[in-house]
């Protein structure tokens, strides 16, 4: 397996790809994205602020992602590097179709990293995320969430 | 109440130990559940999910506005918000997400989030303080999201009627403003019907 060891707090990031992932707690997150190289700091992942998981992306990602967007597992998915954050969610999408929301509360992430991470894992090919086509409820949909609570007591 | 909401409510699915391919993901709709603090949103939340309300904690990148009010027993920090929800299986294709949310002005941008491709909003009013929900309506009003003034009677008392609540909201005639006790779940699945109603009314508007 290329899966790199999941005691360790800190696995690395892949090169290359998310340089800025380990970088400093005092590190300004408020919509600044960091250019340059920096190196990575030993701290332990808990004293960072919520959006250097991200490397300093605070705009939410994909708007389709919503709370309650469903994700799975991609069967078969390429193993790749991930980090301690993005494995877990990996980890969290095995067992059956999960929502962002759920995610973000069971793996105590942020909502917005949560989405941000979500976004990178599909665009990696790891996760499906089940976008609804559209957005507006329809009759029918509402119909049966109406059927569905009256039969509850 | 016999209800447990720790049992598995989703009957007839074999689980595959080791969770080898994943199910079809289910449908999700969900209603928001909004108000001040400490008017029984959690509550709310709590009495009709079938798991214990989880918690997620979205982070706060614009400035404050205004203060915070938030009564006795809660503490709010200025940059992180912790949003209440609740799930409720209404069978293996279709979920229902309930969401509650704080109801100040200053996360107005979370909610244009959170209401999208919601069906609806409970908008709960605890009689004491009727001005805690006014940013919540006027949000609900401006977005178009069919919503219902639900009054939290707590200990089966209010201190103002419905038609009171009414007239210091000023909604709109056609807004259900209704009383129910955010502790019982018949309660709670009675308001929410009370939304989807609404819900439904403008979707089949929207469709002709």
């Amino acid at each position: 397996m290329t899966y790199p060891d999941p005691d360790d707090p800190v696995a690395p990031a892949r090169p290359g790809v998310r340089p800025f992932l380990q970088s400093g707690p005092q590190q300004s997150t408020g919509g600044y994205t960091p250019t340059g190289e920096q190196p990575p700091v030993g701290a332990s992942t808990n004293t960072l602020r919520p959006f250097v998981i991200t490397a300093g992306r605070t705009d939410g990602g994909d708007p389709d992602i919503g709370m309650e967007t469903q994700v799975t597992l991609v069967p078969g998915a390429p193993a790749s590097r991930l980090t301690p954050e993005t494995r877990a969610i990996v980890a969290i999408c095995e067992e059956s179709p999960i929502s962002v929301a759920e995610i973000s509360a069971r793996l105590r992430l942020h909502l917005g990293v949560t989405r941000i991470l979500v976004g990178d894992l599909r665009a990696s090919g790891q996760l499906d995320v089940h976008v609804l086509e559209n957005d507006t409820p329809d009759p029918e949909t509402i119909m049966r969430v109406i059927r569905g609570l009256r039969s509850i007591s | 109440m016999d209800f447990d909401p720790s049992a598995n409510r989703v009957v007839g699915t074999a689980r595959i130990p080791g969770g080898a391919a994943p199910k079809k993901a289910p449908v999700p709709v969900k209603i928001i559940v909004a108000g001040g603090f400490g008017v029984g949103k959690t509550t709310t939340v709590g009495a009709i999910s079938e798991i214990s309300p989880l918690t997620t904690e979205a982070e706060m990148t614009s400035e404050s506005v205004g203060i915070d009010n938030p009564g006795q027993a809660t503490m709010k920090t200025g940059t992180t918000v912790a949003m209440d929800f609740g799930v409720l299986t209404i069978d293996q294709t279709l979920k229902l997400y309930i969401f509650g949310t704080p109801g100040q002005t200053r996360f107005a941008f979370m909610w244009d989030d959170l209401v999208k491709g919601a069906l609806g909003a409970l908008v709960v009013v605890d009689t004491n303080r009727i001005d805690d929900c006014y940013p919540a309506v006027d949000y609900f009003e401006r977005a178009g999201l069919p919503f219902v003034v639900g009054i939290n009677t707590f200990n089966g008392q209010m201190s103002y009627t419905v038609e009171e609540v009414r007239w210091a909201l000023a909604v709109r005639e056609d807004i259900p403003v209704i009383s129910f006790d955010a502790r019982f779940r018949s309660s709670v699945r009675d308001a929410l019907l009370v939304v989807l109603d609404q819900a439904l009314d403008k979707a089949i508007r929207m469709k002709s």
